[in-house]
Formats: structure tokens, sequence, C-alpha cells
């Protein structure tokens, strides 16, 4: 391949003598073929003097601080349960879990005090809470000290909780979203400059920066070992992404919204029946480490985690959720049709129905055709975990991240689809629209998104061609700005208090469902 | 496959590209150098750190809101009810009365228009006066697109492009006013509206910019000698003497007494609608003695980075030299002649350690008086002035400019840490002339920001501060490499030149263990209490590494200004 481009390249600079001096037609040839897709946006005129191949370094050292920057300026704001005794939120909830792991035995992990933020999260967030603990209290011991620290929120504290969030998404999901960049954009032939444009646009999403570093959770974590394991996948370390994989899951359960497709893409690319039974020790093996401190220490309380992890005692969904079952029951009242131990069989059949078809298509074409292994691979998780966030069990609004992130990977697959991709971001900002403004970050919400949408620029996410995405993108757009018109001038009717929130769902639920068939249509048209 | 040879073909290029900087091939995007887009980008931060934290400079800019929107004009520069008396000139009392007609009726529910001892205000209050903040600074954004737009030719454009990205930028005004809460970004663009005017020879508006700003914050008092001189010599003098005429005559038409006319009833005018209102109603003494307080200690609590920083660490460490090592006692004694009796005494010795205003400052070093500083900044400031007299181009004024700068800050009475702007913005215009002159920026930008650090102590922003700097850092220091033309002559003044530059760049990175070193000790300190007591050396430790640097940078700045005669002459940039 090298050979011939040098030919041409030095003969048509002899040609350009004979011609004319123009320097930069002679260097054009010497540039990577494939042009920036991202030329008009803004994101590319402050980054271009960084194009250079030798400078690059400096593009992704920019990448990651400005990434960090804006985590800490979005952590200026408030927290989840902010000033508002006595059970606060989610910032309570993890500093709790901290301060009981570093103060109790193991064995009373999963036991103590149930009704005040009990842990009902799996083993390695409980090791997590434990080591942050452990470095916590080493700086300062009355952040978590048993009992006495509980609904602490002095601003040392705070800017220990935000630090660690931070710390523990660099070194998880920042590297793993750059290095699948790299991987993913050699394989697809994507420019360097455009690897770093698209692992930025991944990054700095705002759904992500302003649960886990507004909101306050750990979702990062849980989504850069699930990062791992893609990488792992498409690298074919089978073992190796399963061990990723169990510990994705082990962080929070929610991870198991990917678990059926990994199950049959895994099951796609193994060649002999003892390769499964090795793939099935791995992740047997991974998943007995984990727990091993309990079994070693108190083995029932093996089984009080999975009660504590699996709430089946709980409702449909919680909270208001942009998903299949919250949105219709506006309509329809499931609670009063079907007895409520008959819920999750439903919301599980549903699940399956919605996914089991595609899996299956999935499956055969790669086996079939091993050059789609990967589209197939991303696709089929995209698709997996959207249709378990609209249709499984017990969803929270913040979920839906778990659906965003292999998504957002498609753009590393086809990046021309980046006007829809970025429009189910937004919307599924959207959605988490409510939950942000009960935690005061609504002017974080505002800018973050600006931000992200104006760096890639109106011109590559408004398109003005003529195609049913367009409409609905741009028909969405409209809606989620007379939203916040009605939002913000209007309070609801006294009769219905919900009735924005109930608003809001409906759009985004609106938006997922379209999305979800396009999923389909790509699946089907891979 | 083909990939590598690219890579390796442009690296060729790039490790040649410094010799053949000025003759760079055009970049294949003709860029059309707008600040727009940098503007936008560092909206979202600074909107960002609205809810962030303020300083007291927040409720003394709502009190003067509160005043000038409450009281007649007579009564504005006499109001005492708060501690934060108004202690700016007119314009900008005038500017106060102008955002407080803006105020929205929420916002004034929220007591944002009180005057009262204390402001009690919400987050309506802190929205609308961070807004003007960042609104107020637009003029910066202007005026630096301006000097873009009116470079002569691109490698110009590219250079003022990539010099005044930094200024719009600029760490030290996201630490100051978005941050700490001032309004120091609407005057520089001012300032920078005036050398501007300079640069393109308007000398009437250079003058009336100046004196505007002057107008606005007398701080800038510091660099009126080289703006003096500067529209003197090139403006209202014309040396050229005439052998046929006899001296008187020569004398007199030295001046040029039109353009003296035209200059000086410019900035009469407007000194005129600032203060003749104030004088009208007769409380121009007042005025003028709130603007120049004199009762204030020669360091601030946090010694600014300067000379004085230095000299009271030297005392410090005199002091521990006499208590700890009996021997000293007696030639200290006789050198400095203080009095012993004041160091036994542990209470004194202790508050003074804290730095509180008007404190005995030195116990055994000599004491430093107001005049003393006086004539020293005076003295240095001439000094620059002189080869500015002689050679009235813009690049002279502009160095003329930072060393007056310099001079105030290093050796004025009373410095803020916040004053090193004053060096920062002037020297900034000058750096994309010449690479020699990136070794004493580098030293400056570095640790004049970095001084500027302990100035939000909040934990919360801690990370902010520290990562924008840093990226700002980065950022400029390649991108500035890239475009600063080396000269002819730099290889043979090189040789020590590059072990100079490791020496600074090692300097520069000292710093990050500076930061690391002293950010353990306030993080530790809560686990081991005896670190409280550290919390001074903390900032000593900050004073001192940055002002061995300032003055390390101005000593580097000195004595290219005085031998190095090729950077100095012509008008461009």
């Amino acid at each position: 391949m090298a050979k011939p481009k040098k030919r041409t390249s030095s003969s048509k600079k002899d040609t350009f003598k004979e011609v004319s001096n123009d320097i930069p037609k002679v260097s054009s040839p010497k540039q990577d073929p494939p042009k920036s897709i991202f030329k008009d946006s803004p994101v590319y005129d402050l980054l271009h003097y960084f194009e250079k191949a030798p400078v690059q370094w400096e593009a992704r050292y920019i990448l990651v601080l400005t990434a960090v920057l804006l985590r800490s300026a979005v952590g200026l704001g408030g927290h989840s349960g902010y000033h508002t005794p006595p059970t606060f939120g989610d910032f309570e909830a993890q500093r709790h879990w901290m301060e009981l792991t570093i103060n109790l035995p193991i064995s009373k992990w999963y036991y103590f005090d149930l009704s005040y933020w009990g842990l009902d999260y799996p083993p390695l967030t409980a090791y997590h809470s434990y080591l942050l603990g452990m470095i916590g209290s080493f700086i300062n011991g009355s952040w978590f000290s048993l009992d006495e620290s509980r609904g602490m929120e002095t601003d040392g504290l705070r800017f220990f909780m935000r630090f660690m969030a931070i710390a523990s998404e660099l070194v998880l999901y920042i590297p793993a979203i750059l290095t699948i960049a790299n991987i993913l954009g050699k394989k697809f032939n994507i420019n360097r400059m455009d690897q770093i444009i698209i692992s930025l646009v991944i990054i700095n999403q705002p759904h992500l920066v302003l649960i886990d570093h507004g909101h306050y959770q750990f979702n990062s974590v849980m989504l850069g070992f699930f990062v791992y394991s893609v990488i792992d996948l498409i690298k074919n370390n089978l073992y190796l992404a399963s061990i990723w994989f169990v510990s994705c899951i082990n962080f929070k359960q929610m991870g198991l919204y990917y678990s059926l497709f990994i199950f049959f893409y895994i099951l796609s690319q193994l060649k002999s029946f003892s390769g499964f039974i090795l793939v099935g020790l791995t992740v047997a093996i991974t998943q007995f480490v984990y727990l091993l401190p309990f079994i070693l220490t108190k083995p029932e309380s093996v089984l009080q985690i999975v009660l504590r992890v699996f709430p089946f005692n709980r409702g449909l969904f919680e909270d208001k959720v942009a998903n299949f079952w919250c949105t219709t029951n506006v309509l329809i009242k499931y609670r009063e049709i079907i007895d409520a131990a008959q819920l999750p069989k439903l919301a599980l059949l549903a699940t399956l129905l919605a996914v089991i078809p595609a899996n299956v298509y999935l499956f055969f074409k790669i086996r079939s055709r091993p050059s789609t292994k990967i589209q197939g691979l991303i696709y089929g998780f995209s698709l997996n975990s959207l249709s378990f966030y609209l249709f499984s069990f017990q969803v929270h609004e913040k979920s839906i991240l778990i659906a965003l992130i292999p998504i957002l990977l498609l753009l590393l697959i086809d990046h021309k689809d980046i006007d829809i991709i970025q429009w189910i971001n937004n919307v599924g900002t959207f959605s988490l629209y409510p939950l942000l403004k009960k935690d005061e970050l609504i002017m974080q919400y505002f800018v973050s998104n600006f931000l992200i949408n104006w760096l890639i620029g109106p011109k590559i996410l408004l398109q003005k061609k003529y195609s049913l995405n367009t409409v609905v993108v741009w028909g969405t757009y409209l809606l989620m700005i007379v939203y916040h018109v009605i939002d913000a001038t209007m309070s609801p009717p006294t009769r219905y208090p919900d009735l924005w929130v109930i608003l809001n769902i409906a759009i985004s639920f609106a938006g997922f469902s379209y999305f979800w068939l396009w999923l389909v249509y790509k699946i089907y048209k891979l | 496959m083909a990939k590598p040879k690219v890579t390796s073909v442009s690296n060729l290029k790039f490790a040649k590209e410094p010799e053949l900087s000025t003759t760079d091939p055009l970049p294949e995007r003709e860029s059309t150098y707008s600040l727009k887009n940098i503007w936008i980008v560092s909206f979202t931060l600074k909107a960002l750190l609205v809810v962030g934290y303020h300083s007291t400079d927040f409720d003394v800019h709502r009190n003067w809101l509160a005043i000038t929107h409450n009281l007649p004009i007579s009564k504005w520069y006499v109001e005492n009810t708060s501690q934060w008396t108004l202690d700016y000139p007119p314009f900008f009392a005038y500017f106060e009365w102008f955002l407080s007609q803006m105020v929205p009726d929420f916002v004034k529910r929220d007591g944002c228009l009180d005057i009262v001892e204390k402001g009690q205000y919400g987050l309506p209050t802190v929205y609308f006066q961070r807004l003007t903040v960042i609104v107020s600074e637009l003029v910066l954004f202007y005026a630096l697109q301006w000097m873009i737009d009116s470079s002569p030719n691109f490698p110009a454009k590219r250079r003022t492009y990539v010099a005044v990205g930094s200024l719009a930028l600029s760490p030290g005004l996201l630490i100051i006013d978005h941050m700490h809460f001032q309004y120091n970004g609407m005057m520089y663009g001012i300032l920078l509206l005036c050398l501007n005017c300079a640069r393109l020879k308007r000398y009437l508006m250079c003058g009336f910019w100046f004196s505007v700003l002057l107008c606005f914050k007398h701080i800038y008092l510091y660099l009126a000698p080289a703006v003096f001189v500067f529209l003197l010599r090139a403006y209202c003098l014309k040396l050229n003497y005439n052998k046929k005429r006899n001296v008187f005559v020569n004398l007199i038409s030295f001046v040029q007494w039109g353009n003296l006319l035209k200059l000086g009833s410019v900035v009469i005018a407007v000194f005129t609608i600032a203060f003749l209102p104030f004088i009208y109603y007769g409380v121009g003494p007042n005025l003028i003695s709130r603007l120049f307080p004199f009762s204030r200690g020669l360091t601030h609590a946090y010694w600014a980075p300067n000379v004085w920083a230095i000299y009271s660490f030297a005392d410090r460490f005199l002091i521990q030299i006499y208590k700890r090592i009996p021997i000293s006692r007696y030639p200290l004694q006789r050198l400095f002649q203080f009095v012993p009796e004041l160091l036994e005494n542990d209470e004194l010795l202790k508050s003074s350690t804290r730095g509180i205003v008007g404190d005995i400052e030195f116990f055994i070093l000599p004491t430093i008086t107001p005049k003393l500083t006086f004539l020293l900044t005076f003295f240095y400031q001439i000094m620059s002035l002189i080869p500015l007299f002689v050679q009235p181009n813009y690049r002279r004024f502009i160095g003329a400019l930072t060393l007056c700068g310099y001079a105030s800050f290093l050796f004025g009475w009373h410095v803020h840490e916040k004053a090193i702007l004053i060096v920062i913005f002037p020297m900034t215009l000058l750096v994309a002339r010449d690479r020699k002159l990136l070794a004493p920026y580098s030293l400056l930008v570095a640790c004049g920001y970095g001084s500027l650090f302990p100035l939000i102590y909040t934990s919360n922003e801690w990370l902010v501060k520290v990562l924008y700097t840093l990226l700002w850092y980065i950022i400029f220091y390649f991108n500035l490499r890239k475009v600063v033309p080396i000269p002819k002559k730099f290889e043979a003044y090189g040789g020590g030149g590059i072990i100079l530059d490791r020496v600074i760049n090692g300097y520069i990175l000292g710093f990050i263990v500076v930061v690391t070193f002293t950010s353990l000790l306030d993080l530790l300190e809560t686990r081991y209490t005896i670190l409280q007591n550290f919390k001074f050396l903390n900032l000593m430790i900050y004073s001192v590494y940055c002002g061995v640097g300032i003055i390390s940078s101005w000593n580097g700045f000195y004595w290219l200004y005085f031998v190095d005669e090729s950077i100095w002459s012509g008008d461009d940039v």
C-alpha cells in the first residue's frame, strides 16, 4: 500500500514544481486520507492546532484534563439529598456504605440497619466503598465514624467524595473509552483527530457527568468494566472479557442488562464445547472469588446479598421512569389488573420478547459473516440494554446510562449516524431532568447540554435532508424546548402535580421507542 | 501500512520546523482567527463556576450596587453603613449605578440592593452579579479580537491569535474574576484598547482610553509613567534641532502644540466628567481619601510574591537563627541594631507571623517605610522610561509598561497578589515577537498565576483552579513555541540560553512539588493537628517560591530590555 502512494506523491511534487510553488497543495497528499467529519464543528476549530501527528498526544492530555475540569466544575453544584434530612439521598447512601464497611466486619455488611440505606449493591461496590472509606478516614476520621457521621455534608467531605468519583472514573472509564476509540478507529479507518474528538464526545456526555458528579453515583466504574469487556470481546479474548463482565455486574447489578447478549455473543464465538466450559468456569471462579470473603466469614450472607441486590418485592418501576411500564401505566393501571407477584414475570416475558429474536438473528449473522462481528457486537449491546431499560422490572431513571454507553460506541462504527446518536443521548439526558431538578442541578444540566451539542455543532446535529430520522429529531427537539418553557413558566395543575414529569417521560419514551425501532432496523440491515 | 510512513514524514517536518517557523506553510484550513469559540467554551466553565465560592469582594460590589442605586451622587463616597465603602474612582461608581438599574425585581427582593452592614442575599443575587462579570468581560474579548483583526499580515495574525488567546483564557482572570469576584476582565479590556490604539498610532484615542481606565480603577496609575512618556514623546514632541534657528525657537518648536492641546483637552475632559459631580457637591476630599488609604501595612496577610516577601522571609529566618544559635546573637545585634527585647515576647512574634495588618512587621531587619518603597518603585520605573524616551515605538512602549508593572508589583506598598495581572497582560503582547522572551514569560506566568492559588482556599474549588491553570499552561507552552519566530542570532545567544531554559523549566516543574506539598499539608491537618501550626508556612512557601520566580523573570526581562536591541526596534508585533 505504501509504495504506490509514495510514488504518486513524489511525482506530484515534480509536476507541482513546474506548475506552482503553492505550499499547501504539496503538503496535502501527505495527510491521512479520510478527512475529518468534524470539519465544520467548533470542537475541531478549537483542537485543530493539535492535528499534526507529533502533537496529537497534547490533544489527548487536553481531552483528559478538560474532562476532569468539567466534572469538578459540575461538582460545585448540588448533590442528591443535599440538606434534606432525615434520609438525604444517594450521596449519603454512598457515604454511609463507606462508613459501614470500614467500621463493621464483613459478615455484617449486608445486615446492618437495613432501613437506613442498607447496602444493596453487589460485593465490588462494597469493596470499593471500603477502599475509599479507608482513604477518607485516614484523612479525616470524623467523616466516616459509625452512626455519628450520618448526614454529614461538610465541604471537606464533599470534596473528598467528588474527588473520589473523579478518580474512579479516571482509573477505569476514561482510559477504557480512549482505548476502544483507538482500537475501533484503526479497524474502521477513522482519522486520529476524529478518534480524539469522538472520545471527547463520548466522555463528556452530560448524562453520565451529571449523574456521577452532580447527583453522585459511581456508574462510571461499572461502565468502565463493561467497556473493557467489550474491548476484550473485540480482541477475541473471551476469558478476559468474561472476567471484566463479571466485575461489571458485581459492581452494579444493572450490568445484567448486558448479560443476555454477552451470552449469545460468546456462544457465537466459541469453536468447541470445551471453550464453552472454560468460559463458564472463568465466570464461576471470578464470581466465587468476589464472594469469597463472605463465604469464609458467614456463608449465609451470600443469600442475603442476593436478596438485597434483587428486590423483587418492590414495584414494577421506581419513581417515574420513561420506560414502557411507567408510561403506559398512565392509561392502564397494571397494579389493579395484575397480581403484584405476577408483574416480574410479565416484565421478564416482555423483555425476552423484545431481545430474543434480534439476539438469535445476530447470532446466526455473526456466525455466517464474521466480518460483521464488531458491528453486531455493539448494535447487540445497544438493543439489549435499551430493551431492558424499556421493559424490565424495577427500572430506575438512571438506568438509561447503561443503554446510552453502547449506543455512544456506535459512533466509532458509523460516525455518519452522529446526528441520531447525539439526539438519543440528548433525549436520555432530558429524561433525567426531573431528577436533576430535585438535586438543584438545572443550571449544570443546561450548560453541559449546551456545551456538548455546541461542540459538535448544529451543522452536524441538525441536518437538513428529508428523511424520517430528521423529522423525528427536529420534532423531539422542538417538543423538548416547549417542555422546558412550560416547566420554567407554569406550575402544574394542583390536581395533577406530576403532570410535567409525565409529559417529560412521554416525550422521552417516544424518543427511546423510535430509537429502539431504528436499532432493530440497523441490525436487520447489517 | 502507509500510516507509520506518513507520521515519520511529518515528524521530520516538525523537527525542522523551528528554523523555518517564519516561513511556516499556511495551515490548510484558512482560519479566520475568531475568538468566538474560545469565548463560548470559556463561558460554559464560567457559568458552572457561578455557584461556587466567592470572596467578600462579592459583598463589596453588592454594597456598591446598593449605594449607587439608593443614594444621590453626593452621598456615594460618604456612605459607610457597611465596612465595604466605595473606594474605586467615579467611572466605576457610574458603572455600578448602571448595573444597578438592570437589577430585575426578583433579584431586588433577594436583598441585592439593600444598604446593610453585611449582605443578606441568595442565589438570584449571585447569578445576577456573576452574569454582570461575564457580560462585562466582552469588552476584553472585543479588544482582543480587534488586536487580531488589525494585525498587518497572516503570520502576525497567527502569532497575535495565540498570544491573545492566552489572555482570553487567562487563569488569572478565571480565578480573580469568576471565582474570587472582581471586574478585571473589563478593566484589562480597556487597557488593551488603549494599547492597540498605540500600536495603530491613534495617540489621541490611546490617551482617551487610558484616562478612562484611570477613572475606573486607579491601580493603573502604576502604568501611567510609561503611557505619559510614550504619548509625550511620540505625539507631543518632535526632536529635530534646526541649526538655523536659535535655541529658544528650537525649544518651542520641539513641542507640537496642536497635538499637546488636543491630547490635554481629551484627558482633562475625561477627568472632568468623572470628578466634576463630586467636586460640585463638595465631596472631593472624601473621594480622594477613599481612593488613597495610607493606613495599611507593607505586606498583605498573604504576602504577594515580591521583594518584600523575600525580605519578610529573611527576617523570619534570622529570628529563628537568633533564637536557636546563641553564638549568632551578637553579630546579628551589631549588624542590624534591633531591639532584642521584642524577640523575647512570644505573643508579639506569633501575631506577626499571622501577618495581621498594622503590627510590627520586622524584628531583626530594618523597617521598610512607604517612602522607601515609593522611591524604589519610582527609580526602576524611571530606568525603564529612558529607553522609551529615546526610542518611542510600540514595542518599547509595551516593554516599558511591563517594567513599570514589574517595579510596582515588586517594590510597591501593600501589593496584592492579584496585581500580577498588570505585568502579565502587557508582556503577553510582546512574547509572540521573539523566542528569547519566552523564558522570562514562562517563569512569570507560572509563578504569577500559581501565586493566586491561596486566594481560593476552599477545598471544592481546588481541583478547578489547579487543573485549569495546568491545562492553560500546557496549551500555551506548546502553542507559543510553535508560532514564535526564532531570531537569527538565537543560536549564538543559545549555548547558555538553552541551559537557562532547562533551569527555568525545572523551576516551573518544581512548582508542582510546591502545590502537592502544600496541599498535602492542608489535607492532613485534621489528622495531624500539629500541622495546623504550619498554616502560615504554607502561604510562605507559595510567596517565597513564586517571589523568587517572578524576580528572576524580572531580571531576565530587564536584561533583554536593555541589552538586546533587536527585539525592540519596530512597531509591529
